[in-house]
């Protein structure tokens, strides 16, 4: 495989010029005052497209360009956003006025886990190139989906987006790191819709990844089904209301362990709050022996995939659950340093504008011994099959999600289609609820991300084998 | 280079509209009763539509200065684009002015701060055991949009922000009672120090917790609820949603579909609405329109675009951030007050259940109708009093059925919740799903 570099595609010289700035920017972080300083500098290119009914709606190129100063002084944060390159050492005085203020107002003090620093270049590894495929060739590829879906007799409507981003990344902070990284994110969605009767319902598929854009070829299956599925769901009934045992599909369940857990296992709800530091204390049974949760930065490929987070701390793969026992947590430096636990390598930020925070990268249940579908649908008299999802929500302690699409499972079989399930759940009545973990681990990507503080969408990827739930509330008529 | 690329424009494509924007912003935020943030942010962006051969592109850069770039690269994506068969806004003037705070230009950080700590002492007095949170945020912003149709407008925008919040995250209960509001003003610190007042008296009732069965209930929504039980109409009213046949209201302009105390307004005017402008996301001014009257479909939200392809009037409804192409959107949605005191629609919630926050509803099929979520902080109602809160149910109704035979009461008070300035609502024959 080849290394590229990235391509400059509006006309002027707009790429962050590396020579010089490795010096500039390490020489400002060390002099700063701070205690603690980085500095992060960005420069996007993002191709995007997006189809809806037979036009094609948008097609744009977009330059996403500024940076960040964060400091530390006396354990308070300064922290300052900016476009323009020109004033960077009056910005990190900026950041430090704020930092001392802070510290001036608060006694409270951030202590940030200690690492060893490092200096890297990251330069993209690509199966095959978005850059490299004319706007044309993608245009022509995704309508012909468009086309395929609204071909389908019943269907009334379409909606397809997909885009590429490719990020230079430049971090330099006072401990000594120096990074200097490309990054690729790709994703698609893709929707069918059906209105009959006043009732409109969706069947839709999903691609994303880092490094691959054929994944994004040869869907013409998917997309039927997608069509299929829209068609069904219109003249499905609205599941009835009540308590199940559900049965999550690999992408449900993806959706369900990173809304349930993952979010749990932040380590910002955690490292402030003494109350949930109890909650969560390591040794804690959350399920049954056969439950492993973790998240993993190590997936090449993924859109989850990362080799160092946005704090420069190398990524790793994080078991938060093993054999039902929690043993772990997502860490930025700052959440590790106030618990006196390692740094994980989740500290994330969306773009430049935002200070990073724990988030996840691939948040996954792990094989367990209860087999396939068949294996895990036998004994169900009475349930639903989920599969695929719409979406979801957590507070913490209770969640919401829907699935894409659903069937009822009467006597060990799937049974007819239902439209429009939302599953809402305690997390940890629903860990220690699962019943069965298939062995069929799965994961699959799509074109959105999660959301948190403000900043969304941020590229992850959950994965799962099929999971089965007992005594789950469903809303329905 | 001798003359600027962007001056040539007219010369170089058939038609554009160039969208920049700029502001500034300063957030204080205080999280789990300590100072986690102090964050300045600077952001600008120059977005611009070219049309050429009678196809649109569509570029954008946050890079300062990078016009002439951003430009070239609209008018390269314009031969893919879609077809240009509707006119960037021409020129045009709004009579209407609006509020703009200077004071939000430049904060006072420490004041800020200072806030912040009284609200966590009002917390504190009133729920000692409870954790503070407080987010305070405000600035300023400039657009100005410019198009070949010969517009030229300027806006300039202040805003400010509170959230504040009382929680506990304890075995089996994790709870969080807030009050939140924005405005295009400098909000008194006397108000945000009351809501958090606010916030922890309800977060002394929603300690202790009231059983709930699955059933059919009297629901009284708060103006915070109430907006997801809303969705569904602003997805309908879409016009990208009407253009692509997808809303089930393509046909019905002039139908009753509501109980007639249901009036839906949108008021880019609205003195307190954080919301609106003069101008949309394309340089049309904007008006004052109903979208439902007394329960009848009155209006669409269009851009340019959608109201074009529907063979509508244009509504002044653009909305977009700078790096995004418009979409129609609403200002500021201001629905008509009721008849009834909040405190007798409480009375006549009788024992029933007050829902204040939903969870995870946008991924409910609106355009269905359908909003299901679960209930995150609902309360179960004895006698008309709120008793304690009601944990793990989960709501299921149909937007289009609840609201047009199933309203009991609608309340004279009102609240902002984001920008929708929203009454609380008594509906019957809610159906609750719980274990």
């Amino acid at each position: 495989m080849k290394t590229l570099e990235p391509q400059t595609r509006v006309t002027s010289k707009s790429t962050l010029d590396q020579r010089g700035l490795k010096s500039q920017l390490t020489e400002l972080v060390k002099r700063s005052g701070a205690d603690y300083a980085e500095i992060r500098l960005e420069d996007s290119r993002e191709t995007a497209l997006s189809f809806m009914g037979k036009n094609l709606e948008n097609v744009s190129e977009a330059h996403l360009y500024g940076g960040n100063v964060r400091v530390l002084v006396n354990g308070c944060w300064g922290f300052v956003t900016f476009n323009s390159l020109d004033e960077l050492e009056e910005r990190v005085k900026e950041a430090v006025r704020n930092a001392k203020l802070a510290a001036r107002l608060m006694n409270d003090k951030s202590v940030l886990a200690p690492i060893t620093p490092v200096e890297d270049t990251v330069r993209l590894d690509l199966i095959a190139d978005p850059r490299q495929v004319s706007l044309e060739d993608k245009i022509s590829l995704f309508g012909g989906y468009n086309e395929r879906i609204l071909g389908r007799k019943g269907i009334t409507s379409s909606a397809i987006r997909y885009f590429d981003r490719c990020t230079r990344l430049y971090y330099a902070n006072s401990d000594g790191t120096w990074l200097d990284r490309e990054l690729m994110d790709m994703g698609c969605g893709i929707s069918a819709l059906a209105v009959k009767n006043g009732i409109t319902a969706r069947g839709s598929t999903t691609q994303g990844g880092r490094n691959n854009f054929g994944l994004f070829r040869n869907l013409e299956s998917e997309v039927d089904q997608a069509a299929k599925d829209a068609l069904e769901a219109v003249d499905a009934p609205v599941v009835k209301g009540g308590t199940y045992t559900v049965i999550c599909d690999p992408h449900l369940a993806g959706v369900f362990v990173h809304e349930a857990f993952g979010h749990l296992s932040e380590g910002d709800n955690i490292a402030d709050d003494p109350r949930m530091q109890q909650v969560l204390k390591l040794g804690r049974k959350f399920g049954g022996d056969y439950l492993n949760i973790y998240d993993t930065g190590l997936d090449v490929g993924l859109r989850g995939y990362l080799k160092y987070d946005d704090e420069g701390v190398p990524t790793q793969r994080t078991d938060l659950i093993k054999d039902g026992v929690l043993c772990g947590r997502l860490h930025s430096r700052e959440t590790a340093g106030r618990m006196g636990e390692q740094p994980t390598g989740n500290a994330r930020a969306l773009t430049y504008r935002f200070p990073p925070i724990p988030r996840m990268r691939n948040t996954c249940i792990g094989n367990g011994p209860h087999g396939k579908l068949e294996d895990l649908i036998k004994d169900v008299k009475e349930g639903v099959y989920a599969l695929d999802s719409a979406g979801g929500q957590t507070n913490g302690e209770l969640f919401t999600f829907t699935a894409g699409k659903a069937y009822m499972i009467r006597n060990g079989k799937i049974a007819e289609r239902v439209r429009d399930v939302t599953i809402g759940g305690n997390v940890f009545d629903t860990l220690r609820n699962i019943t069965g973990v298939g062995g069929d681990y799965h994961v699959r990507d799509g074109a959105g991300g999660c959301g948190k503080a403000g900043q969304m969408p941020l590229p992850v990827s959950h994965g799962s084998p099929h999971i089965r739930i007992k005594d789950v509330v469903i809303g329905g008529k | 280079m001798v003359k600027k690329f962007t001056e040539n424009l007219t010369s170089l494509c058939d038609a554009f509209e160039m969208f920049k924007a700029s502001g500034k912003t300063t957030t204080v935020a205080f999280e789990n009763d300590r100072l986690t943030e102090i964050r300045q942010g600077e952001s600008a962006g120059v977005s611009i539509r070219a049309v050429k051969g009678g196809k649109i592109g569509f570029s954008y850069s946050s890079k300062p200065g990078e016009v002439d770039e951003t430009a070239a690269a609209a008018i390269r994506m314009a031969p893919y684009g879609k077809p240009y068969n509707f006119a960037f806004a021409p020129k045009q003037k709004s009579k209407h002015t609006r509020t703009y705070d200077k004071r939000c230009e430049k904060l006072n950080v420490e004041k800020l701060v200072g806030t912040c700590l009284k609200v966590k002492d009002a917390i504190k007095a009133i729920a000692p055991e409870a954790m503070a949170e407080c987010s305070l945020s405000g600035g300023s912003s400039n657009t100005r949009i410019e198009t070949s149709g010969g517009q030229d407008c300027a806006e300039q925008e202040s805003s400010f922000s509170y959230a504040v919040a009382a929680k506990i995250t304890e075995e089996g209960n994790f709870l969080s009672t807030y009050r939140f509001r924005s405005g295009n003003e400098l909000i008194d610190e006397d108000e945000i120090v009351r809501e958090a007042q606010e916030a922890a008296r309800d977060f002394l009732l929603a300690r202790k917790n009231a059983p709930v069965k699955a059933g059919k209930f009297r629901v009284l929504f708060s103006p915070d609820a109430l907006i997801d039980i809303l969705m569904p109409i602003g997805v309908s009213v879409n016009g990208l949603n009407i253009e692509k046949k997808t809303s089930r209201w393509v046909n019905s302009l002039g139908e009753k579909l509501f109980d007639e105390r249901l009036t839906l307004v949108d008021d880019p005017f609205h003195e307190e609405g954080p919301s609106g402008g003069l101008y949309d996301g394309e340089g049309l001014v904007t008006q004052k329109r109903a979208l439902i009257e007394k329960g009848v479909l009155k209006g669409f939200l269009h851009t340019l675009s959608t109201a074009k392809a529907c063979g509508h009037e244009p509504t002044g409804n653009a909305q977009r951030g700078v790096s995004s192409v418009p979409m129609p959107g609403n200002h500021n949605i201001i629905m008509a007050a009721g008849d009834v005191a909040l405190s007798k629609l409480m009375k006549d919630c009788e024992d029933g259940l007050y829902i204040d926050q939903m969870l995870g509803t946008f991924t409910s099929n609106f355009l269905a109708g359908q909003v299901s979520g679960n209930v995150s902080l609902g309360y179960a109602v004895k006698g008309g009093e709120r008793i304690g809160r009601v944990k793990n149910c989960a709501l299921n109704v149909n937007t289009f059925d609840l609201l047009k035979g199933h309203i009991v009461g609608i309340s004279k008070e009102r609240e902002w919740v984001g920008s929708a300035y929203l009454p609380w609502v008594l509906v019957e024959d809610v159906s609750i799903s719980a274990r």
